[in-house]
C-alpha cells in the first residue's frame, strides 16, 4: 500500500504547487509589493508590480511562478529536484525584488523618506516558503537538506542585506538607528527564555522525581502545575507586582538585588511558574514509561537502583524530556515578549513602544526576531532530541 | 449535574466580581493610599468582560468552523494531496508566539478590534486544526471499513462514525485554542481592543496597582471560568461515549 501510494504520488500531477503557485501569482499582481513614505510617520503611497519593479522584473516574477505551476504539473518523475532549485532560488534571490524598488522609487533629495514592505511581498515570501516545505517533503529529504538550503537562503539575504541596496528600508533604518537597543534586547530576551527554562527544568527533575516516587503527590503537583498555565500571561505578570513591590518595601538587601514589582523579577518568577507543566509532565510521562522489562534486565544484570536510574531510565527518558524542553522554550520565547509590557525589556520592548508611537517598523524590528528566535530554537531541539533518540544495535 | 456545579459558581463569582468591583473600594484603598482613583472608571468592568468573551466567542466559532472544515478536506480522498502540508503549517505555525502574530496583523490590518479578529481566529485555528487531523488520522481504518460494509455511504461514515469518534480530541484543541485566546485577547488591548486587559495596561502606565490588580483578577478568573466549563463538557463527554467504546 505504501509503496504504491509514493511511487504514484511521485509521477502524478502534484496539484498543491499548482494552487500555491496561482494564489501566489494573483496576489503578487493584486496588492502592492512596496511602500514608500516621506518619512517615518506618515502613510505611504503603495506601488503596485510592475509600478514597483518594472516591465521586466514583473515579467520575471511572473515567468518563476508560471514554471513552477507548469513543473509540477508535468508527469515527471524527477520534477521535483528542479522545483526545488526554481524556489530556493526565487527565495534567495527575493530581497532584490525591494532593491530594484528602492532604486526607482525613493527620491534621491529627501534623507527621511524610505522604503517598506508591502503586502505583495509579504505574500509570496509566504506562499513560496509553503511550496519549499511541499517539495522537501514530497522529495522526502533528511534534515541535512532542509538545513542546507535554510542556510543558502539566510546567507544569500545577508550578502544582499550587506550589498547596502536596502538601506533605505524601514526596517533596516529602525534597527541602524538603534544597533546597541537591538544588541541588549537580543541579549535580555536570550538571558529570560533560557533562564526560565533552566530554572525550571531543575524544579521540573524534583517534581517528577517526588511524583514518581509517592503516588499521593501526582494529582496536586499536576493539578497545580496545569492551574498555572491556564491563567492569562497580563494576569499573572499583574498579579505578581503587588506582593514584589511589598517584599522589596520590607527588605532592602532584595531591592538591592534588583526585585521589583516591575522589571524582570516578575518576567522571570512568571516564567518559571508557566513552564512547569510541559516540563514536568514530559519529565514524568518519559520516566514512569520506561518498560519493565528493560529495568528488570537491568536488574538481572547486576545494576542497582542508581545506576538503573543513570544508566538505563535517563538515557531513555532524554528524547521525550527534551521535547518538553523544547515545547517549554518556544512558550517562553514568546512570553519573554509579553513581559516587556512590566518593564523586563527583550524584543517585546520594541513591540510596544512601535505600538504606541504606531511606528509599525518599530512593531517588526520586534516582532520579526522572536519568530526567528521561536523557530530557530524548535529546529535546534527537534535535532537534539532526534540525536538522542537510541538506536538499536542490532539495527 | 454536579459536573456543572464549578462553572455555574464560578460564573456567578466572575460576574458578581465585575458588577460589585466598586464595593471593594476600601481595599485597593488600604493597598494604594497615594492613590486618587483606586477604581478603573473608564469603561464599566461588565462591558470590558462582555468585550472580551465576545472576541473569545466569536474567534472560537469561526475557528472551530474554520479548522474542523480544514481538516475534513485534507483527510478526504479529494484532499490527500494536501494533508501533508496542512499538517506542517498546524505545527510550524504553533511555533510562531502568539504576541508576534497579534503584532503582525496591526500593520496589515490597522488598530483596533478587526486586527484582533483575524489574528485570535487564524492562530486559535492552529491547534484545533492540529486536533482535528490527529483525531480523523486515529480513527481505526478497519472501523471505517465496516460503517461501510454495513451500506453507510462516505459522507454518513463520516458524521456518524469519524466524527463522533474524533470529537474527544477536537474539543481538547478547542480548549487549547480558547485558553490561548483569552490570554491574547487581553494583550490585544495595547493595540485597540476593549478588554479586560485595559486595566491593567492603564495601571502600568499611570503606575497604579489597584488598576492592574483589578484587571489581572477578572482576566484570571474568567480563564478559569470557561476551563472548568470545558473540563465539565469533556466530562460529560466520557461519560456519555467512553463506556460505549470500552464495552
Amino acid at each position: 500500500m505504501s509503496i504504491y501510494s509514493s511511487v504514484a504520488s511521485n509521477t502524478m500531477p502534484n496539484r498543491v504547487l499548482p494552487v500555491l503557485g496561482c494564489l501566489a501569482l494573483a496576489l503578487v499582481w493584486l496588492l502592492d509589493l512596496g511602500v514608500i513614505q516621506p518619512n517615518r510617520i506618515v502613510p505611504g503611497t503603495g506601488h503596485g508590480l510592475i509600478s514597483a519593479v518594472g516591465g521586466p522584473w514583473a515579467g520575471l516574477v511572473s515567468l518563476v511562478l508560471a514554471g513552477c505551476v507548469l513543473l509540477s504539473f508535468l508527469p515527471l518523475r524527477r520534477r521535483y529536484l528542479p522545483l526545488l532549485g526554481l524556489v530556493g532560488l526565487s527565495l534567495a534571490l527575493l530581497p532584490l525584488l525591494l532593491e530594484v524598488f528602492a532604486g526607482r522609487h525613493l527620491p534621491e533629495d529627501a534623507p527621511y523618506a524610505r522604503s517598506s514592505i508591502g503586502a505583495g511581498f509579504w505574500c509570496l515570501l509566504f506562499l513560496l516558503s509553503l511550496m519549499l516545505i511541499e517539495i522537501l517533503g514530497r522529495l522526502g529529504s533528511g534534515r541535512g537538506l532542509q538545513l542546507m538550503i535554510l542556510a543558502v537562503i539566510v546567507g544569500s539575504w545577508l550578502w544582499i542585506l550587506r550589498g547596502g541596496g536596502l538601506e533605505s528600508l524601514s526596517l533596516v533604518r529602525e534597527f541602524n538607528a538603534r544597533p546597541d537597543k537591538f544588541e541588549q534586547a537580543l541579549w535580555t530576551h536570550l538571558a529570560l527564555a533560557f533562564g526560565a527554562v533552566g530554572i525550571s527544568a531543575g524544579l521540573a527533575f524534583l517534581l517528577a522525581l517526588k511524583m514518581i516516587r509517592s503516588v499521593a503527590w501526582r494529582r496536586p503537583i499536576l493539578g497545580a502545575v496545569s492551574f498555572l498555565q491556564t491563567i492569562p500571561s497580563l494576569a499573572v505578570f499583574g498579579l505578581l507586582i503587588a506582593p514584589l513591590s511589598a517584599l522589596a518595601a520590607a527588605f532592602p538587601a532584595l531591592q538591592a538585588m534588583g526585585i521589583r514589582g516591575i522589571g524582570w523579577a516578575p518576567a522571570l518568577l512568571a516564567l518559571v511558574a508557566y513552564s512547569l507543566l510541559p516540563m514536568v509532565r514530559n519529565t514524568f510521562v518519559a520516566l514512569t514509561e520506561v518498560p519493565e522489562s528493560l529495568a528488570d534486565a537491568g536488574r538481572g544484570m547486576g545494576m542497582n537502583e542508581r545506576q538503573l536510574f543513570f544508566k538505563l531510565k535517563l538515557p531513555l527518558a532524554l528524547p521525550v524530556i527534551v521535547e518538553g524542553v523544547r515545547i517549554t522554550t518556544i512558550q517562553a520565547i514568546g512570553l519573554t515578549a509579553v513581559a516587556a509590557l512590566i518593564g523586563a525589556g527583550g524584543f517585546g520592548s520594541f513591540i510596544f513602544q512601535g505600538l504606541g508611537q504606531a511606528a509599525m517598523d518599530l512593531v517588526l524590528l520586534g516582532a520579526l526576531p522572536t519568530i526567528a528566535l521561536a523557530l530557530l530554537a524548535d529546529a535546534l531541539l527537534t535535532m537534539l532530541a532526534a540525536s538522542l533518540k537510541p538506536t538499536p544495535a542490532t539495527a | 449535574m454536579r459536573v456543572w456545579l464549578p462553572p455555574v459558581m464560578l460564573t456567578v463569582l466572575l460576574c458578581a466580581l465585575s458588577a460589585g468591583m466598586p464595593a471593594l473600594e476600601p481595599l485597593f484603598e488600604w493597598m494604594q493610599p497615594d492613590k486618587q482613583n483606586v477604581i478603573y472608571e473608564r469603561e464599566s468592568f461588565l462591558f470590558l468582560l462582555q468585550n472580551h468573551l465576545m472576541l473569545v466567542v466569536i474567534s472560537a466559532l469561526v475557528g472551530t468552523v474554520a479548522a474542523v472544515a480544514g481538516g475534513i478536506f485534507a483527510t478526504r480522498p479529494a484532499g490527500r494531496d494536501f494533508l501533508p502540508l496542512v499538517s506542517q503549517i498546524a505545527s510550524i505555525g504553533q511555533t510562531f508566539p502568539p504576541v508576534a502574530v497579534l503584532a503582525l496583523a496591526v500593520p496589515v490590518l490597522g488598530f483596533g478590534e478587526a486586527p484582533i479578529l483575524v489574528a485570535l481566529i487564524l492562530y486559535g485555528l492552529l491547534p484545533i486544526l492540529r486536533n482535528t487531523l490527529a483525531g480523523l488520522e486515529g480513527v481505526d481504518a478497519t472501523v471505517r471499513q465496516a460503517a461501510l460494509g454495513m451500506g453507510m455511504s462516505p459522507f454518513q461514515v463520516l458524521l456518524q462514525v469519524e466524527l463522533p469518534l474524533a470529537g474527544r480530541v477536537i474539543l481538547a484543541g478547542i480548549r487549547t485554542s480558547v485558553t490561548i485566546n483569552i490570554a491574547t485577547a487581553a494583550i490585544g488591548s495595547t493595540i485597540g481592543a476593549r478588554t479586560l486587559g485595559d486595566p491593567v495596561i492603564a495601571g502600568l502606565v499611570n503606575g497604579n496597582t489597584a488598576y492592574v490588580l483589578q484587571g489581572a483578577i477578572l482576566i484570571g478568573m474568567l480563564a478559569l471560568t470557561v476551563d472548568s466549563l470545558f473540563e465539565a463538557a469533556e466530562r460529560v463527554w466520557d461519560r456519555r461515549f467512553l463506556p460505549q467504546t470500552a464495552g
